[in-house]
């Protein structure tokens, strides 16, 4: 045996599939992304519900006093 | 005769009023008058001058007894009765020779041209020679009748009037004593005599012409110039002229004016079209307009010239011709001695030029199809075509034609999807030079899509066409490009020279526009002149042909997929080009999941590498301890972000141990190291390359990872059944049995038939050459499965997507009996307006359709769909 070329796909560690607030799939991307991976990561809460980095920061940004999750209405932490 | 002619002619009268002896003046005169005319009528020359004196005062007694139109009458009739026995009669007996040959066989025989030539030019001497004499006795009685008037001062008109009313009076009877008797051949018998002449001056002009070619086409002096009269060519050239002036003069003469011109046109006519077949054959890749331009100006058109000039020279004195066809040129009228052409020269020329133009057009329209076969090397004869079409108009000839040769000759089963998209491909380069605005182009597609669309393949082959370069089938200049790469390069090309031409208003000021740049000197070649004409968009008369872009993209993406699934390096430099290339012509956007696709492959690479070294650095001893097991550097994995491929056939399958190991530890690192991401191995996919030795040579082959499996298993275990080896797999057994067959066509392994019936015995053929396939050493060789792909096709995706229609399609068909396409479209939009919602294009669901009908589910007739019983 020479090569052994094998294909494989990834997929984010997370339990859901889509991301709860664009409501694009994980193994996508956030709506203002063009590139999926690396580029458009996922971020956890402290509450376990995780979402696209970018759209989370915009979520949050966009509260005017403590930001929630947007799943769980639990006060919204980046888990460590 | 005379007495009783009198008698029964004269007004008796007048005869009461009469003396005695006036009657027997006017008899004796009658009598006299009567037996000269006879005499010199006959023929005797000599007695025209000795009997003229007595003819006189016998004519003038007559007249003053007021017979004059009785003189006039039977003199005439005599003439006539002279030209009914005798003139007319002699001179057709000349051509009784060629009574009873049929006519074709007449003209073709060379031998007797000459012979007619002679016998013609004798026959016409001869009665000539008789027709002058007969004017001459006519004169005579022109002159007596003058002079009896001069004495009575009658009032019988003008002398010269009278003259002229004689002349054409005589005229009238000797051209239709003439017509009267004339014998069918004689019409062959011209024609045959000016097609042997012209010929003849054609062959000594053409060598004019080509010597003249080979000088200098600029300077050449021109051709009008016949009175060049040092050249031994001219005067035999003018000898011939004047030989045939000469014919046409006497036949003229005699009244035969529209016939003779008839035949000298239709010869010329017939020897242009002769020779339009002779410079245009079959021959697509040279110009052949301006030679044959040329050949009417130094043949046809000098022959006339010297003709008309001839004729005007004997014919100045003659009366107006009362008969005119309208080839007719009247030659006093229409040379002038000016030396520029006249006006009838330049009304044949026009004539002899659009009959060129069209016998050129009808001839090239005809093999349109071998034309465009052969484009672009036949871009010279569509340039003609071009011209001609431009001068005639008629385009809709061009249409007709090529379209039922289209439907004769491409649009049937045998022609294969990619020659058809081919020959479409060239009709739109070649066409687009002759019609700019496509109008024409348009009608001639329609059948070819019209065609395409009912074929499963086309959208494939579309994509390969436009984004392969290596398809052997392109017989472009530019082999080895795609056809995107072609067309960007010819976009470019005109972009470069039409910079400030933002928007095409006018279709005729972009022409004028693109002509006044002066093209680079590579572009110069007259081949490719096309390119600097406005575009007619042929991408998207190819998009066309689908329907929309987003199918084509969407086929694209399937067979890109599959490409890059099969890759062993991470080599994508040729699709990252044809993706820039797709990103120009359909945007950027559409194009989105087809780059990431591609940046899969680069990360993958870069992820590759990065996992292989951490890997073997970290688990140095973990290595070493997997005794016999594979070196992370036979593993190399694509890894893919599976949203953004289309979907991708999963099956499940179990590799050999040792690499099964090696995914697992490769995913464990590629864990660690972009956490929280990890891997999910499609193990069925991709590409294995192996070498299978055997006692004497050793076998490389490129395979996918199921046949790789199979094989390994006989690694330990020489005989497998095919219900243990597709469980040792993991695979069905029908798929096993599908894919050992490609062992077993290469002779490796061997199958035969075990106890249970149901079940198969698969050995290792262990001594190749008793296989009797034996195989090249170290031959690589590719497990090439066309029905084996890795990604769903999308046809397959269309079928899963459109199976929750199908009932209502048979439904609907099971009440109405049959439906068109567009109305089974419609209906699905009003059937399914909620759940399932029918949100598919009329062509996805005619390719659907097409599907049906190859699963004889349904059937196709005239358009519409119904039912198959
Ligand atoms: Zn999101
Ligand atoms: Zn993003
Ligand atoms: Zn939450």
């Amino acid at each position: 045996m020479d090569i052994w070329h094998a294909v494989a796909s990834w997929t984010w560690d997370a339990h859901d599939e889509t991301c709860g607030i664009c409501r694009m799939a994980f193994d996508g991307c956030c709506t203002d992304c063009k590139l999926p991976g690396d580029d458009c990561p996922l971020i956890w809460g402290a509450c376990n519900h995780a979402f696209h980095l970018h759209c989370i920061l915009k979520w949050v940004n966009s509260q005017t006093s403590q930001a929630h999750c947007p799943m769980c209405r639990r006060e919204w932490q980046f888990k460590e | 005769m005379t007495v009783d002619a009198l008698s029964s002619v004269c007004n008796l009268g007048v005869l009461d009023s009469l003396s005695g002896a006036s009657i027997s003046e006017i008899l004796e005169s009658w009598n006299s008058f009567c037996l000269i005319t006879e005499t010199i009528v006959k023929g005797d020359d000599a007695n025209l001058s000795t009997s003229y004196s007595k003819f006189q005062s016998d004519v003038c007694s007559l007249c003053k007894y007021g017979l004059r139109s009785l003189v006039e009458e039977h003199f005439l009739l005599s003439l006539q009765g002279m030209s009914e026995k005798h003139g007319a009669p002699n001179f057709w007996k000349n051509f009784d020779a060629y009574n009873n040959v049929p006519d074709s066989e007449m003209i073709d025989r060379n031998t007797q041209e000459d012979e007619v030539e002679l016998l013609l030019c004798k026959a016409l001497e001869e009665i000539s020679l008789e027709k002058q004499y007969q004017e001459k006795c006519l004169l005579m009685l022109v002159n007596s009748l003058q002079l009896c008037q001069e004495n009575n001062t009658s009032t019988e008109g003008h002398p010269l009037d009278m003259e002229k009313i004689f002349f054409s009076k005589y005229r009238l009877i000797v051209s239709s004593v003439l017509m009267t008797t004339m014998p069918r051949q004689f019409t062959e018998i011209l024609h045959s005599y000016f097609k042997g002449r012209l010929e003849e001056l054609s062959t000594i002009m053409v060598g004019d012409y080509d010597d003249d070619n080979e000088l200098q086409d600029n300077n050449r002096p021109t051709n009008m110039d016949i009175d060049g009269t040092y050249d031994p060519k001219k005067t035999l050239e003018n000898k011939l002229v004047r030989n045939i002036g000469m014919v046409v003069h006497n036949l003229k003469n005699l009244g035969f004016t529209s016939m003779t011109e008839d035949a000298y046109a239709s010869t010329i006519f017939l020897l242009l079209q002769a020779k339009v077949y002779d410079l245009a054959g079959d021959d697509y890749r040279t110009s052949v307009l301006e030679s044959i331009k040329g050949w009417i100006q130094a043949v046809p058109l000098q022959f006339l010239h010297a003709l008309l000039d001839y004729l005007g020279d004997s014919m100045s004195d003659l009366s107006p011709k009362s008969t005119k066809s309208p080839l007719a040129s009247t030659p006093s009228s229409c040379y002038q001695k000016s030396g520029k052409p006249s006006e009838g020269i330049i009304r044949w020329q026009l004539r002899l030029e659009y009959f060129a133009y069209e016998t050129l057009q009808d001839l090239r329209i005809d093999k349109l199809f071998e034309i465009i076969v052969d484009y672009p090397d036949s871009a010279p004869a569509i340039e003609d075509l071009k011209q001609c079409l431009e001068y005639t108009g008629q385009h809709s000839k061009l249409v007709d034609s090529f379209i039922s040769a289209l439907k004769y000759r491409l649009l049937t089963a045998g022609a294969s999807t990619n020659d058809i998209l081919h020959q479409y491909v060239s009709t739109i380069k070649a066409l687009r030079t002759i019609d700019p605005a496509g109008v024409f182009l348009e009608a001639v597609g329609e059948p070819i899509r019209e065609y395409l669309r009912g074929r499963k393949d086309t959208i494939k082959c579309i994509v390969t066409m436009l984004t392969d370069g290596t398809g052997g089938n392109s017989n472009g200049p530019g082999t080895g490009d795609s056809l995107l790469e072609e067309l960007n390069r010819d976009e470019e090309n005109q972009e470069r020279n039409s910079l400030d031409d933002d928007i095409n208003t006018d279709d005729k000021q972009t022409w004028i526009d693109v002509q006044r740049w002066e093209p680079d000197p590579v572009e110069a070649d007259p081949s490719k002149g096309s390119r600097y004409r406005r575009k007619v968009d042929v991408l998207g008369m190819i998009v066309g042909i689908i329907g929309s872009k987003d199918q084509l993209i969407n086929e694209y993406r399937v067979m890109l997929a599959e490409k890059l699934l099969n890759k062993t390096d991470y080599d994508i430099d040729t699709e990252i080009r044809t993706l820039e290339l797709l990103k120009i012509h359909f945007g950027e956007s559409s194009m989105q999941k087809c780059e990431i696709m591609l940046n899969d492959l680069i990360d993958s690479k870069r992820t590759n590498t990065n996992v292989k070294a951490t890997i073997n650095q970290l688990s140095q001893t973990a290595a070493e301890s997997r005794e016999h097991g594979a070196s992370f550097d036979i593993l190399d994995a694509t890894i893919i972000s599976s949203n953004f491929w289309p979907p991708i056939q999963d099956d499940d399958v179990k590799i050999p141990e040792p690499v099964d190991q090696l995914l697992s530890d490769y995913a464990k690192r590629f864990h660690e190291i972009k956490t929280p991401r990890k891997l999910l191995w499609k193990k069925n996919l991709g590409t294995v390359k192996l070498e299978l030795e055997f006692e004497d040579k050793t076998l490389q082959f490129t395979v996918t990872p199921i046949h790789a499996s199979i094989i390994m298993q006989f690694q330990d275990q020489k005989s497998w059944t095919s219900k243990n080896l597709a469980a040792a797999i993991g695979v069905p057994v029908d798929t096993l049995q599908r894919r050992i067959n490609f062992w077993i066509s290469k002779g490796i392994v061997a199958e035969s038939s075990s106890a249970d019936s149901n079940d198969h015995v698969y050995t290792l053929v262990d001594d190749m050459a008793d296989g009797g396939k034996s195989v090249t050493n170290n031959e690589v060789l590719v497990a090439d499965d066309e029905a084996e792909t890795s990604v769903a096709s999308v046809e397959d995706q269309l079928k899963k997507e459109m199976a929750v229609y199908e009932k209502f399609i048979f439904g609907m068909l099971t009440n109405i009996g049959n439906m068109g396409l567009e109305r089974i479209h419609n209906s699905l939009k009003i059937f399914c307006a909620t759940n399932p919602v029918y949100d598919k294009s009329i062509q996805q669901l005619q390719s659907f359709l097409s599907g049906l009908v190859a699963e004889e589910k349904l059937e196709l007739r005239d358009g519409t769909y119904s039912l198959k019983k």
